[in-house]
């Protein structure tokens, strides 16, 4: 199973994630990404992320994504 | 359709048909900031159905179509039933890869709309080669509040209303004041700009013109190395191009943009085609 971070850099190699703490205002992470950042995590942690948690303040940084996932019952 | 009193009242219809969704489909996207805006100048309406919602967001002599539906066949179900499609003209995009973007048009085509344009997302990495610098012209500069006007009419004249989301003259005094359009003029007329908007790491080239009797003397190729120079801290440059205008992708891959897999169909119903 591949890390949230790792995760991260497949969708957008470009960037250093563990260098912000606010990927949305950062510009490291649109809207479309967060959708295919949905796909993917529902597939690796085996979940279904609610479309009620698909918002930006959800995908602000690692900590928040991480608390998405324990919230939509992934196992660590 | 009712005019939208808020941001918050938009992001509550949302909520509501996320609420029921099973698979959730949507086109809008919108930043709090812009959507913030939209309703400040009465430009947005909406509707709520079941299981679905709908935006108008008023754009000249047409509106732009947003919705939001519990799942693609509340989409198919309720857009038919929206009276503006009968009576207004609509453009509205389908965003997303090729492949997922299959059944929504589907569904927005038996609902009356018809395929307008297809634009692809193209995209560059900071670390991709630009070509060797060439003498710059002289004369590129910051537009400036009084520039808006004709800024406006340029875009205006060189691009599609319903395909490429045309500014309004308070987006244009916006991004003046954010410095975000370089021009070049020549003899007091604007002869070629960029109009950006930088987000943090990433930037998007919104409009990027010559006016047709200023071509083939550098200003184009000027202007982008300047905007590539002065965005030094930025590592994603990302814009839209229409699919079928070829030279100005070949332009864009000649500075290191690639096709990302994103696809933006864009789709008018009858009213707009006459």
């Amino acid at each position: 199973m591949k890390s949230v971070p790792e995760i991260l850099q497949e969708i957008r190699p470009e960037f250093d994630f563990a260098a912000s703490n606010d990927f949305i205002n950062d510009g490291m992470l649109d809207s479309f990404d967060m959708m295919t950042l949905v796909s993917v995590l529902d597939k690796n942690y085996g979940i279904s992320i609610q479309g009620t948690d698909i918002v930006p303040e959800n995908f602000k940084n690692l900590q928040t994504i991480e608390a998405l996932l324990r919230q939509s019952g992934a196992k660590p | 359709m009712s005019r939208v009193q808020s941001a918050g009242e938009v992001l509550e219809a949302i909520q509501k048909v996320k609420a029921g969704a099973t698979a959730f489909c949507t086109n809008f996207f919108p930043v709090q900031s812009r959507l913030e805006s939209w309703v400040a100048h009465r430009e947005l309406m909406a509707e709520l159905r079941d299981c679905a919602a709908f935006f108008l967001r008023k754009d000249r002599d047409f509106a732009h179509l947003y919705f939001c539906a519990a799942n693609p066949s509340a989409l198919g179900r309720e857009l038919g039933q929206v009276p503006a499609i009968a009576t207004d003209k609509l453009a509205t995009d389908l965003i997303g890869p090729e492949p997922s973007l299959a059944e929504l048009l589907r569904l927005t085509e038996q609902c009356g709309f018809r395929r307008y344009s297809r634009l692809v997302r193209l995209a560059r990495t900071a670390s991709a080669v630009t070509p060797p610098t060439v003498q710059a012209p002289d004369g590129i500069e910051l537009a400036v509040e009084g520039d808006a006007p004709e800024i406006l009419g340029l875009i205006e004249r060189s691009f599609d209303r319903f395909a490429d989301q045309l500014p309004t003259l308070y987006e244009i005094e916006a991004a003046l004041a954010a410095r975000q359009i370089f021009i070049i003029k020549q003899k007091g007329e604007i002869a070629a700009l960029l109009f950006f908007e930088t987000q943090g790491l990433t930037s998007t080239i919104r409009y990027w013109l010559v006016a047709s009797h200023f071509n083939s003397r550098g200003f184009g190729s000027a202007l982008i190395r300047h905007y590539f120079l002065s965005q030094s801290a930025v590592r994603r440059f990302i814009l839209w191009v229409t699919a079928t205008n070829e030279n100005t992708i070949q332009k864009y891959q000649h500075y290191g943009y690639a096709p990302d897999g994103l696809i933006d169909h864009v789709l008018v119903n009858e009213p707009a085609k006459t």
